[in-house]
């Protein structure tokens, strides 16, 4: 197992002496990194030599790398919870969890194993029920679980297997093997989290990943896309991962597996079922959708025949699986081989479904829905933890014993009276009730400042169902505790998550892993396919929101230009601009310039200040975050800060100029990506009708406020600093702001691109661009609303402007938006092309 | 003696909105049991829907898929049936196994079918098992007592101490509520009866059904005959199966009882689930009459 260090010479060799040596495992407990006499274990020292010649200042540098990498990437985690919707950074524990192939052979084929038992228990559950029948499994035991979902049974999986993705939470014991802690069968998350580790990792250790003969992730990935599209039943129908959307403490990852696997990410109202049919609701009409990669929970599938409060499922969905039109990855109802009580039968089921012993113990288990096992634990409750036999989420464990070693002397009675109070609720229900044997975890190593530290971890092994048989992701997550304690630990409280590394020689070498994984076919595609629906409504509003922003400030910003001077002469436009930001609910009422500034800016109550409208920018982004561009998100994030900030505490001296500056530079920043990095793809096009009809909607108001209502050359001028056409005037025209020179510019002139007429040549070409391209159904009422659109405004060209004509060529944008809307967007009519 | 019944109910579901598209699951029809045939019932559905499927649920209750895509701003479902229940002796409550034999029972059955006890024995989506219900029935259920005679008591008890109360509460009213101010209607009384014998370890399923409308000559209306009604079945052992037990009018059902579906709690049961795409308020109206045939 271990080697002398006596190979180790110089500086670097001194380094990694003292590494080890100031290393401190914990007495009792198997350590990965060294062994009980604290010496380096072989498969470590590449990582431990590697880390020494760096030296401790570099190595410093290189996990903050891997950091910036994570923050860079936008990588997030959601806590539940939190009123405000925040979430936190992802934290990356920057050491690797560094694994045997000896030790992953063992690991892989007991969780293989393990999860064939499972898919054979959910198949008998879910069809014959043979195992209750025959009495080796209690019928109590099954109908405990509320993951037991009465209409699936009976409904045989389209592709065959229940479980088509497995996780298990191991640990390893004093003895050095390794224990099942937990089975992940609903839809197990974190893979996403560990390839997103693993990137971030290379970035600070490209070298030294290379020279350990890290096993690669890429190919798990590789392969679920593989499996999942091969459970397709026609070529043209579609994969899609289902996620319950952005409130989701892991939506992160559904984004990022969305990217990694190439399959679209949905939400129930995406899809809808027809003709007990699956099809996704698309701009350009139903298209069909046979796979589904389930990232919510099964009982909110279907809000018809399982929980009917759901609003994330898909009406009818059960029927589709009913008639066999849909593969649904992991099936529903698959949560049910999650329960802690199974634990206690699997020994059993080992020995009944295949004649063998479980591979990988799981931690011991007691149901107490037994006679016998309940006397046991009754017996023995000081010394077992007590768990929910069928609580999905994490179970608070009652640990009488830790109990009394840690809470004050006083607390004696009361724990007392808990114990009593347990023992009496066992006695009567102990069906709900399991005990697990106290586990001890192992330890590894974390990184704090220039040395190694010795921390508790569970590992999370993932593993997905591909053409032949169960695969294992070479690699996994290892959660490392943040103390040295050894209870339960997931992201939710708050752990770190390490990479893991499984050193060559186990499965494959790196280079065959590479050369195995060229791409499926060298198929070329430069469309990802039709656009939902809701994705287009959101990229249409929230380019709506952004342009309405941006017009708003550059109001405020007029407005503060004027404010400061405070000359009589000023009074007409500033009057003209307050009107503007209350008519455009900026303002709750008109008030003293600094106050109505401050307020439009950062007003959380008014629908149409600064910061309400980025809020409204940035709920619409949230469903399209894996369309937009990351920095422009960021940009957008930033901005929300700001100005959410700026309410809370009145901003200081200046601190509203820089605020609208900013802010004005965010936006600018937006929309400069979206022209940069965004493909011309219909859900460009989308965001660019939002964002021109906004515009040419925002000029037409202008035009009116403050040409033709007020009559003033400030207000002119002030119209064209808005339009943002001053220079351009000042260099055609020798005089000042006169009203037709102003219109000409404003709202005629089509080399102006803030102009009214280059919105409405451009709102023609998207949308001639969305039907010629084929990516939307060539519906006749928006194009009938764009034609007289056109109309009213070449009526402006021909005749004099005045107020009805704006006016019109307003109520004919607002109606193009509702065309648009109805046609492109509404999931709230039935289907409206019905399934081919 | 034979009792049959002819039982007609319209139930009408107002929306403020039009209603472009509906997809619901209709659980409206009485079902075969042991001791109960239907001799024939029919549903009527207006709009026309387009699709219409029935199946036997998990619980062995009859289902309609049901979707309508005519736009409608009201949806009116008859359903007639002409149903037989079969003559029987009452079960002499003081000749089943007793609580703790029920118990011990429960758990070690191998019945996994919908009318296993298994499934009856857990908290389900709507009866959570609330300490006040299990330590106001444990009154009733010491665990040497015959089963039916416990559950009987129990129903007195919530007949006597609870109020019939229509306004007191509505479909989502938690059960602690309803313990706390003591009043309700039927679907409340058989959720705090079955929340309390569950808490003890004893399966208590949910009924909905049908109460004669019209008493016989000298008796008394029972309370609910005018809607739906609900009722609570027990557990009394392998042997004896399920019987029901009406904490609302506090009797054994027997002949002026019909049974159309049987679950965990309301959400198994409920005549009417699904979605529909409007806005706006709905309401329901509902017209049931239940007469026995000569």
């Amino acid at each position: 197992m271990t080697v002398p260090l006596d190979s180790q010479t110089g500086h670097a060799g001194a380094y990694a002496r003292e590494l080890v040596a100031s290393y401190r495992s914990i007495p009792g407990v198997f350590d990965e990194m060294v062994d009980e006499a604290g010496r380096l274990r072989d498969h470590w020292r590449p990582l431990v030599d590697a880390l020494a010649r760096l030296g401790p200042g570099a190595v410093e540098k290189r996990f903050a790398l891997a950091d910036q990498h994570l923050a860079s990437s936008g990588a997030f985690y959601r806590v539940y919870d939190d009123a405000d919707r925040r979430e936190r950074p992802y934290l990356l524990s920057h050491v690797p969890l560094v694994l045997s192939a000896s030790d992953w052979a063992t690991i892989t084929a007991g969780l293989e194993q393990r999860a064939t038992i499972l898919e054979a228990l959910l198949s008998d559950a879910y069809g014959p029920r043979d195992l209750v029948a025959s009495r080796s499994l209690p019928a109590a035991m099954l109908a405990g679980s509320p993951e037991y979902l009465r209409p699936l049974v009976g409904i045989n999986p389209l592709n065959g297997r229940h479980l088509s993705f497995y996780a298990a939470d191991i640990g390893r014991a004093p003895d050095g093997r390794w224990w099942v802690l937990r089975d992940r069968t609903q839809a197990p998350s974190g893979s996403g989290y560990a390839l997103q580790n693993r990137i971030a990792m290379s970035h600070a250790l490209g070298e030294i990943t290379e020279a350990c003969a890290v096993e690669p992730l890429v190919g798990y990935f590789d392969d679920i896309r593989a499996t999942l599209s091969r459970y397709r039943t026609s070529g043209d129908a579609g994969v899609a991962i289902l996620t319950p959307g952005s409130l989701n403490e892991t939506y992160f990852e559904h984004i990022y597996l969305s990217r990694q696997l190439g399959f679209r990410l949905v939400e129930g109202q995406d899809l809808v079922v027809e003709n007990k049919r699956l099809w996704l609701r698309t701009v350009g009409g139903l298209r069909p959708i046979n796979v589904l990669l389930r990232r919510i929970d099964s009982d909110f599938a279907d809000p018809v025949e399982l929980n009917t409060g759901s609003r994330l499922g898909i009406p009818g969905l059960i029927d589709a699986l009913r008639a066999g039109t849909v593969t649904i990855a992991n099936a529903l109802g698959s949560g049910l081989a999650e329960a802690a009580a199974f634990m206690s039968f699997m020994p059993a089921l080992a020995t009944r479904q295949r004649g063998e012993e479980l591979l990988l113990p799981n931690v011991a288990t007691w149901w107490c829905g037994q006679p016998a096992e309940r006397e046991f634990v009754l017996d023995n409750l000081d010394r077992l933890n007590i768990a929910s036999a069928f609580a999905p989420a994490a179970p608070d464990a009652f640990d009488y014993a830790t109990a009394k070693n840690t809470a004050p002397k006083s607390n004696d009675a009361r724990i007392d009276q808990q114990r009593t109070s347990l023992r009496h609720a066992i006695s009567r229900r102990g069906i709900d009730y399991v005990a697990h044997e106290r586990v001890q975890l192992s330890t590894m190593p974390i990184w704090s400042g220039s040395k190694f530290e010795a921390r508790p971890f569970v590992l999370r092994v993932y593993l997905a169902q591909t053409n032949d048989g169960w695969h294992a992701m070479p690699g996994g997550l290892a959660l490392v505790g943040d103390a040295r304690d050894t209870g339960a630990l997931t992201m939710q409280r708050g752990a770190h998550a390490a990479d893991v590394w499984v050193t060559a020689g186990s499965t494959r070498t790196p280079a065959d892993a590479f050369a195995s994984k060229p791409p499926e076919m060298g198929e070329i595609r430069r469309s990802s396919g039709s656009l939902p629906s809701r994705a287009a409504d959101c990229l249409f509003w929230l380019a709506r929101y952004l342009e309405r922003a941006e017009g708003t400030v550059r109001i405020i910003r007029a407005l503060a230009n004027r404010a400061a001077e405070a000359l009589p002469s000023t009074r007409p436009e500033r009057a003209a601009l307050m009107e503007l930001l209350f008519q455009w609910g900026a303002i709750p009422d008109p008030q003293s310039p600094p106050r109505a500034i401050a307020l439009a800016l950062t007003d959380p109550a008014s629908p149409g200040s600064v910061s309400s409208l980025v809020s409204s920018a940035l709920a619409s982004g949230q469903v399209i975050r894996n369309r937009f561009p990351i920095d422009a998100w960021r940009a957008l994030q930033e901005t929300d800060i700001i100005l959410r900030t700026g309410a809370d505490e009145a901003l200081p001296d200046g601190g509203l100029e820089r605020a609208v500056d900013t802010t004005l530079r965010n936006l600018a920043a937006i929309a400069g990506l979206q022209l940069e990095s965004m493909n011309r793809l219909s859900g460009w096009r989308f965001m660019k009708l939002g964002g021109r009809i906004e515009r040419a909607i925002l000029v037409s108001r202008l035009a009116r406020s403050l040409a033709l209502a007020a009559r003033s050359n400030g207000c002119l001028d002030a119209l064209l600093e808005l339009n943002d056409c001053q220079i351009t005037y000042r260099m055609r025209y020798a005089h000042g702001a006169v009203l037709k020179p102003v219109f000409d510019l404003v709202l005629l002139d089509e080399s102006n691109p803030r102009s009214l007429a280059f919105s409405i040549e451009r709102i023609e070409h998207h949308l001639d661009s969305l039907v010629s391209a084929g990516d939307i159904a060539p519906h006749e009422s928006p194009r009938d609303a764009q034609r007289e659109l056109a109309e009213a405004f070449r009526a402006v060209e021909r005749d004099d402007v005045g107020p009805d004509q704006l006016i019109a060529i307003e109520n004919r944008l607002m109606r193009l938006s509702d065309e648009i809307t109805a046609h492109y967007f509404d999931l709230s009519g039935a289907p409206r092309d019905g399934a081919r | 003696m034979i009792v049959r019944y002819l039982i007609r109910q319209t139930s009408s579901y107002a929306y403020e909105g039009s209603v472009p598209f509906a997809r619901h699951l209709l659980r409206m029809l009485p079902a075969d049991r042991r001791l109960q045939k239907v001799i024939r019932s029919e549903l009527s559905i207006s709009p026309e829907p387009s699709e219409l499927v029935s199946e036997t649920d998990f619980f062995g209750n009859k289902v309609a898929h049901v979707v309508v895509r005519e736009p409608h701003h009201v949806l009116v479902v008859e359903q007639t049936s002409e149903v037989e229940l079969i003559d029987r002796e009452p079960t002499v409550p003081s000749t089943t196994p007793s609580v703790a034999t029920i118990r011990a029972m429960a758990t070690s059955s191998a019945r996994i079918d919908g009318k296993g006890p298994a499934h009856h024995l857990y908290p389900s989506r709507i009866v959570r098992l609330v300490f006040a219900a299990t330590d106001y029935a444990a009154t009733s259920c010491p665990d040497d007592r015959p089963i039916l005679e416990a559950a009987i008591d129990l129903a007195r008890r919530i007949h006597d101490d609870f109020a019939y109360d229509p306004i007191a509460t509505d479909v989502s009213t938690p059960i602690e509520e309803v313990l706390e101010n003591r009043r309700g209607v039927c679907q409340d009384f058989a959720h705090v009866m079955i929340a309390g014998l569950r808490g003890l370890g004893l399966p208590a399923a949910y009924v909905s059904g049908y109460l004669r409308t019209e008493p016989p000559i000298g008796e008394a209306r029972l309370v609910g005959a005018d809607a739906m009604h609900a009722w609570v079945a027990v557990w009394c052992g392998e042997g004896v199966g399920w019987r029901g037990v009406d904490p609302t009018n506090a009797i054994v059902t027997l002949r002026d009882h019909v049974e159309v579906a049987f679950g965990r709690d309301y959400a198994d049961v409920s005549p009417l689930d699904g979605i529909i795409l409007s806005s706006g308020r709905q309401s329901l109206s509902v017209a049931v009459d239940v007469a026995p045939l000569e």
